[in-house]
């Protein structure tokens, strides 16, 4: 039996949009701003020696190189990383490629400039939807019912819509939202030495200032992650009810028959 | 082979579409209204953080870096600069002028002798990304300005420096009067308890450990008490003038 519900208030439905557009801004000037310096140092001052990850490339005329370096592992990335497009045209040596970043060409300070304008809104976002993020605080049932949502999702096509959020997207989106999005906001401003002249237990947290880089960097990289398999799932699982319930609020489920057998009529 | 043509059609979507938004955002930068929008958080950040004076963190010394990592700049250039520097900087003076009762100039000899050394080792971060420790030793650069009494109007006090750009532009920074009176705000000349080496600002470097490292300008000349910023002095700084924060605690 299909039945209409009204399941996202609107300010989870703004909130979800302003952070997505804000994400995306941040992750790509972010790539800006890390292409001035594309290392990372597990430590408090940059070792300048022994990055645990630095992205570089070489311009040689004949034979241009871009490379990831993971330690001692080089993964050859020429024309992507490394060395790539300069969003003039042509390519040169630069980390992350001008597809890639906030303005296309390099422009360390308009980069920040993106960068410290969408962490604000990404921050609002965070403070209005505080009050639904509770929701989402997994209980002991959805636990025990976890092991039979992650096989339902094996197979996502099949995942039937219900008004509840089922065990798997309560825990990965409460792993988004009280894991991720605050190492984010945190470890970001542990990077600004004002910031932490305020609160020097701020990058202390996160092993120092250029540890704090490798946090930021690293739960970008889990939000990119995040973002892939949430696209895949909401077209796999129902594209135009799930697009629809976070646009207009309604979304269709089919009534559990037999939790409804359940309930006193 | 259809799998690697999806695949492969896929990545085209994807990268197409950061391609797109990469170049509405590019253009959005390049249009005055929407940059003034941009800079708005700046006030935000200086109104949040611009209070008070919290210290930067001292590390001990066994924390400093091998290398202060130099940047910015090549070193001046001028026939005066080369002959200090060849001479251990007899002939140089640091001027304090402006909006101060008894304008004044300063040997390296005077700034050691007649204002209290104050050491400090801190976080150099600089705005491309890197950090590095160093232990900065000088005069208080409040203790100088009140040698000079600034007048009741001072808002600013501006760094002429004499490293200049390709284009021949002079290097120059600025802080308001908070930041000036700030207990870790230094008029440098060591740097690791040695004179400061050229390519870090000899003879002396303002050295401000709680904003980005653009702030802490090299070779500074002469320091000058103003009212406001604009006219002459652009946006307060070589680097703001390029867009950058003047307000760099971020």
């Amino acid at each position: 039996m299909k039945q209409k519900i009204y399941r996202h208030p609107i300010v989870v439905r703004l909130t979800h949009w302003a952070s997505a557009l804000a994400l995306f801004v941040l992750a790509m000037s972010g790539m800006q701003i890390f292409n001035a310096h594309p290392a990372l140092y597990a430590s408090d001052a940059s070792n300048f020696q022994s990055p645990v990850l630095s992205i570089r490339g070489s311009a040689e005329m004949d034979a241009p190189e871009g490379w990831v370096q993971l330690g001692s592992h080089r993964l050859y990335t020429t024309h992507v990383l490394g060395y790539g497009p300069d969003g003039q045209g042509g390519e040169t040596v630069r980390a992350f490629p001008s597809w890639a970043t906030i303005p296309a060409y390099q422009d360390l300070a308009d980069g920040r400039r993106w960068h410290l304008f969408f962490a604000w809104v990404f921050v609002i976002c965070a403070l209005a939807y505080a009050k639904w993020a509770f929701d989402l605080r997994p209980s002991l049932a959805d636990l025990r019912a976890l092991p039979a949502a992650l096989k339902a999702h094996l197979l996502p096509w099949r995942v039937k819509p219900r008004a509840h959020l089922n065990p798997m997207q309560k825990l990965t989106y409460f792993g988004v939202v009280f894991i991720v999005a605050p190492i984010i906001i945190l470890s970001g401003l542990a990077l600004g030495p004002s910031v932490d002249s305020w609160a020097p237990w701020l990058p202390a947290l996160f092993g120092g200032r250029q540890f704090a880089r490798i946090w930021h960097f690293g739960a970008m990289i889990a939000f990119m992650t995040f973002f892939v398999i949430h696209i895949a799932m909401v077209v796999l699982t129902g594209f135009w009810n799930n697009l629809r319930s976070m646009i207009t609020g309604w979304f269709v489920v089919e009534r559990d028959e037999t939790a409804a057998a359940k309930e006193p009529s | 082979m259809k799998r690697m043509h999806r695949a492969g059609f896929l990545a085209l979507v994807g990268t197409s579409a950061l391609a797109g938004c990469a170049g509405i955002a590019t253009n959005l930068t390049e249009n005055e209204s929407f940059h003034r929008v941009l800079e708005l958080p700046e006030r935000l950040d200086l109104a949040l953080l611009g209070g008070g004076q919290p210290l930067a963190r001292e590390y001990p010394e066994s924390a400093i870096s091998r290398k202060f990592r130099q940047n910015g700049f090549e070193p001046p250039s001028s026939p005066d600069y080369i002959a200090w520097s060849r001479k251990a900087w007899h002939g140089y003076r640091l001027f304090v002028t402006g909006l101060v009762d008894s304008p004044k100039s300063y040997d390296l000899d005077t700034l050691r002798r007649s204002f209290p050394r104050i050491a400090q080792v801190t976080r150099h971060d600089c705005v491309e990304g890197w950090s590095v420790i160093g232990k900065w030793t000088g005069a208080l650069l409040r203790d100088v300005l009140a040698d000079c009494s600034p007048r009741s109007q001072a808002r600013y006090v501006v760094f002429h420096c004499m490293d200049e750009d390709g284009a021949g532009e002079a290097y120059y920074e600025s802080l308001d009067m908070r930041q000036a009176a700030h207990p870790q705000a230094v008029l440098a000349y060591e740097l690791n308890d040695k004179p400061i080496p050229i390519e870090n600002g000899a003879p002396i470097r303002l050295k401000v450990p709680t904003q980005l490292g653009y702030k802490s300008a090299k070779y500074v000349q002469r320091i000058e008490v103003v009212a406001g910023l604009g006219g002459m002095l652009g946006n307060g700084g070589y680097w703001e003038d390029q867009g950058y924060e003047w307000f760099a605690g971020i």
